[in-house]
């Protein structure tokens, strides 16, 4: 099965999956997506305000962190931030926000995962020293 | 500076942290073996990057699996570090062929 966009036909939010969602997260309309063209899905959205700061990467992770249960952002600020001007880099450079600590390798499906958040728990150091492999996400503590 | 074949590389990255934490242990693994690692940053320079992935299998099975910075390669030996958490007794190991 491949993954397909979904489209609200109540709100048109789009869902990018293997299945549309049950309930729509917009509006709450139930059993309400139905599949969409993907050159639809351009024209659906509106355009939402670009992520191409320093402040707003962090944001972005404050807000992943607060909504995650298991993990935290990293205290040390000079870090964080010189870990956001990082994949703000590789956003300008390579088109993807990039772990600056790891390195693409051409593939992009391998690539893909290397996006930051990255899929972090999968990864040995997540499991043997709590925290990804940047540093940039550590494990809550109980 | 060693020759290619013969070096001892160190692979970093401009914005990594670690890369950053784990200078200084570099710069003493310097001057107390009086060797000098050659410094390759890979986000910046693709000839670099190339290099890494060239040494992708030893590289990427010290790292756990990825490739990641910051990242030691001794091309005599094929050893490869990866991680700031290396110890400079380690670090010295890696870097005399041990």
């Amino acid at each position: 099965m491949q993954k397909t966009f979904w489209r609200c036909h109540v709100c048109n939010d789009i869902h990018y999956g293997l299945r549309p969602p049950e309930v729509c997260p917009t509006c709450g309309a139930k059993n309400a997506f139905a599949r969409c063209d993907p050159a639809e899905v351009g024209k659906v959205q509106q355009p939402t305000e670009a992520i191409d700061t320093e402040e707003k990467v962090i944001q972005v992770w404050k807000e992943f962190a607060a909504s995650n249960p298991i993990c935290r952002l990293a205290e040390d600020e000079n870090e964080v931030r010189m870990l956001a001007g990082g994949v703000l880099e590789n956003m300008r450079n390579r088109g993807l926000k990039y772990c600056p600590c790891r390195i693409t390798s051409g593939n992009l499906e391998k690539d893909l995962l290397l996006i930051c958040p990255c899929n972090f728990v999968r990864q040995k150091n997540w499991t043997e020293l709590g925290e990804c492999w940047c540093g940039l996400f550590k494990k809550k503590e109980d | 500076m060693a020759e290619k074949g013969d070096r001892l590389i160190w692979f970093w990255g401009r914005e990594c942290p670690h890369c950053k934490q784990i200078r200084p242990t570099v710069e003493r693994l310097e001057s107390e073996m009086n060797i000098k690692l050659d410094h390759l940053e890979v986000w910046h320079d693709m000839n670099n990057q190339k290099l890494m992935q060239e040494y992708g299998d030893k590289i990427s099975e010290a790292c756990g699996g990825e490739l990641g910075v910051p990242a030691f390669y001794n091309e005599r030996t094929g050893k490869a570090l990866c991680g700031y958490r290396i110890p400079l007794e380690k670090f010295k190991e890696w870097a005399s062929g041990k």
